[in-house]
């Protein structure tokens, strides 16, 4: 069955800089910004795109992640000719299986995949980023300049440039240099980790790459140098919107905030939705004696204290007398009375006891430390957790 | 999977709902924030396993096909049974105009029931807001060898509830009473009934051939006449049957009290409804809430008092609602007062406007109006 351009979108990573938050599931479905996964966002931008094969390369945690995704329904992918494909490791004729070593790799492994749909492009994404895109805009300037692979970028601060993969472009718009985590950056132009590859050239590198035993199996480190060095065309796409990557603790707390503030992403826009899979939930509930300003809440809430700056996903309770500021509260999370929560991120169904207190508000807007309690964690009654702490127990013993 | 085949009433729409069911039928009205009340029936047949759902219905039914769809919302989509829609057949010999009454509406879709497979029946009506566990029903009517069994609710079903059964010594009753009849003891039914598939075929072609037309007054008096007996079920939930202006607003109002919004919504049952993909709700820098129900998509920088609001709604800076149910995508302009209002979707309110009905008397703004 022939498509002209499928997505394959990596969805296997630990998050190991998200510690606590990903010890039970992996990051790319990370409740973010109160409605949503994390992964919602690529998902949507394919259904919006009109990119309906999906293959998500799984391996860290995906049991949350396969029924999250289920049938693709919620973005419109319960199709005949087409879908969302779960693909995690397996078993090859001839072969023990093996883990995804590494982003070409996972690639790699699910080369007879991609081919079943004959692709003249593959797209390939990751689950870690928040962004609204049109593929398709990129893949026609892919095919208008003939590129053998499209790369993504954007413009960020020649400060923070060493943190990213950067690249230089000649006078029209060709890469010419790509270095990953450079110390001394030469230009500010960051890979977003988004690649439109012609799939034949693609086939051809990855394979290569896999005869090289020094090789990280990565798109970054090898794929994309092997095909500079060897003279390939290496398109960059620049890229306006907003779009942040959320791997650390820091950039996720961050990022929610950025929901706060429609100016930078307009979610509201119905001209390019970003759906998600619902919970089967009632309208939120706000008390008698609640407070509430700037701050999303969604479906299933029972805010009874005062929430401000907050961004609260659904079926979270809010005790009366409590107070949460500047926080981010997962699905099913509950906050007891006169508890005070603030500069915190409470994982899925964690439990905040009565009077407790929980982070405490910088000093100077340099100096934020973000407290984090896991999922399924709980903090006693009136316990104290200082700013920065991460809160890993389990009430469930688990 | 239940041996219960369910049947429910959406062809009605209450006159005394007034500007409320001119686009629609009483069983898609809003409700809740969320919610049309025929998903109250959808949801307890799904959730005690019935895999087969009879939906009657007649005019004005648009709203209601594109609330319910394919059925997949409530798992109604299914490879045998699932949602079947019965729109008017017409049939040779068929009268004209609205069914005046449920065995009507039940001998118009005669060929349906006589093609159920399974042996019971549950009749729903589409307007009665309720959680009823229907599989707790059935083994109840099972064990009692009544050939019908009526749901009624423990206090006086809000908003109508004026038939009720008075009940036996094995709880059974043989007697029914019609409204102005005061008789302790009583018990008002939700009209919410499971019957025998063979009983309700002779009902049916028994009201057909001697031009009978109601359910009650016409084919369970025969029933009863003839000497069958009705067992009850105490419903002991929220129940509240939508059929006037009144009694969809305190209804609404209702879910603002905890307790009766834990009987209608909880996880174990829950209520499920056609699935809208949209944002959470933003409350701005200036926004205040209290004693309010918000669905989601909502974008509220004004102030919220008693209010339901529905999704997609905008209430925008210095707006000040009290008492309020604001349906789906609604927009509230600046500085706009609001107090008793029932606004109908997509209704827009111009800057600086003052509106203000009673809790007896609340104002209706009818769908797509703009003020």
């Amino acid at each position: 069955m022939k498509k002209e351009c499928i997505a394959m979108l990596l969805a296997g990573g630990q998050g190991s800089r998200l510690y606590s938050l990903t010890s039970r599931a992996a990051k790319p479905i990370m409740p973010f910004g109160g409605k949503y996964r994390i992964i919602d966002f690529p998902l949507s931008n394919c259904a919006n795109s009109g990119i309906n094969v999906v293959g998500v390369l799984t391996q860290y945690q995906p049991l949350q992640l396969n029924s999250y995704i289920g049938s693709g329904q919620p973005w419109d992918m319960d199709i005949s000719r087409g879908g969302v494909y779960i693909l995690p490791p397996y078993q090859s004729a001839g072969s023990k299986g093996e883990w995804f070593s590494g982003t070409a790799n996972a690639i790699y492994q699910n080369i007879a995949f991609a081919d079943l749909w004959e692709p003249e492009y593959v797209l390939i994404l990751s689950g870690d980023h928040i962004y609204k895109m049109d593929y398709a805009d990129m893949l026609e300037q892919h095919k208008e300049h003939g590129a053998d692979c499209t790369i993504a970028v954007i413009q960020v601060p020649l400060e923070e440039a060493s943190r990213f993969g950067i690249m230089s472009t000649d006078e029209k718009g060709f890469v010419t240099k790509f270095a990953e985590k450079p110390k001394e950056p030469e230009s500010d132009l960051a890979s977003m980790g988004i690649y439109i590859f012609t799939w034949q050239k693609l086939k051809k590198y990855l394979i290569e790459d896999e005869q090289n035993p020094q090789s990280e199996k990565d798109f970054g480190k090898n794929i994309i140098p092997n095909m500079l060095n060897s003279g390939e065309k290496l398109w960059a796409y620049s890229f306006n919107g907003y779009w942040r990557d959320v791997g650390t603790i820091d950039s996720l707390w961050e990022s929610n905030m950025d929901m706060l503030a429609p100016a930078l992403i307009d979610l509201y826009d119905r001209s390019w939705p970003i759906r998600s899979r619902s919970p089967i939930k009632p309208p939120h509930y706000i008390g008698e004696n609640a407070e509430i300003r700037h701050s999303i809440v969604t479906e299933g809430c029972d805010i009874r204290g005062t929430v401000s700056n907050s961004v609260l996903s659904s079926g979270v309770s809010v005790g009366e007398g409590a107070v949460v500021n500047y926080s981010i509260l997962m699905p099913g999370c509950e906050i007891g009375k006169n508890a005070i929560v603030e500069y915190s991120i409470i994982g899925e169904n964690a439990v905040i006891g009565e009077g407790a207190a929980v982070g405490s508000p910088p000093n100077g807007m340099s100096d934020i430390k973000i407290t984090t309690c896991g999922p399924d964690s709980a903090v006693n009654a009136s316990a104290r957790v200082e700013a920065g702490a991460m809160i890993y127990s389990d009430r469930r013993g688990k | 999977m239940a041996d219960l085949h369910g049947l429910i009433y959406a062809f009605h729409s209450s006159p005394a709902l007034g500007d409320l069911v001119m686009p629609r039928t009483s069983a898609s009205l809003p409700f809740c924030s969320r919610y049309r009340l025929i998903d109250f029936a959808l949801s307890s047949m799904a959730n005690a396993g019935v895999r087969g759902v009879g939906v009657i219905m007649q005019r004005d039914y648009q709203s209601l096909l594109d609330h319910m769809g394919s059925g997949k919302d409530w798992d109604l989509s299914r490879l045998s049974g699932g949602l079947r829609l019965l729109p008017p057949f017409g049939m040779h010999g068929s009268s004209l105009g609205e069914y005046k009454g449920g065995m009507e509406a039940l001998s118009a879709v005669r060929a349906y029931i006589n093609d159920i497979k399974q042996n019971y029946v549950v009749i729903f009506r589409g307007d009665l807001a309720a959680n009823i566990d229907l599989k707790d029903v059935f083994d109840a009517h099972l064990s009692s060898g009544c050939q019908i069994t009526a749901v009624c609710a423990e206090n006086a079903c809000k908003g109508g509830g004026d038939i009720r059964f008075i009940p036996d010594t094995q709880g059974n009753s043989k007697k029914m009473l019609f409204s102005n009849f005061n008789e302790n003891g009583a018990l008002s039914t939700t009209e919410v009934y499971v019957i025998n598939k063979s009983l309700l075929v002779n009902l049916v072609d028994w009201c057909h051939s001697n031009g009978k037309l109601h359910f009650h007054r016409d084919a369970l008096t025969h029933y009863l006449n003839e000497g069958g007996t009705v067992g009850l079920y105490v419903h002991k939930g929220y129940t509240a049957r939508i059929c006037s202006v009144s009694d969809y607003y305190s209804a609404n109002m209702d879910m603002l009290k905890a307790e009766y919004r834990n009987d209608l919504f909880n996880d174990d049952n829950p209520i499920y409804t056609k699935g809208r993909s949209s944002v959470s709700t933003y409350y701005g820098e200036d926004a205040f809430s209290r004693n309010s129900l918000v669905a989601d998509g909502c974008y509220i920088e004004g102030e919220l008092t008693n209010c339901v609001l529905f999704r997609g709604v905008r209430v925008k800076k210095g707006a000040k609602l009290k008492d309020c149910v604001i349906m789906q995508d609604s927009v509230v302009g600046e500085n706009v007062s609001l107090s008793h209002v029932i606004a109908d979707k997509y209704t827009v309110f111009s800057d600086g406007l003052a509106l203000s009905g009673s809790h007896v008397l609340p104002i209706i703004v009818p769908k797509c109006k703009i003020i």
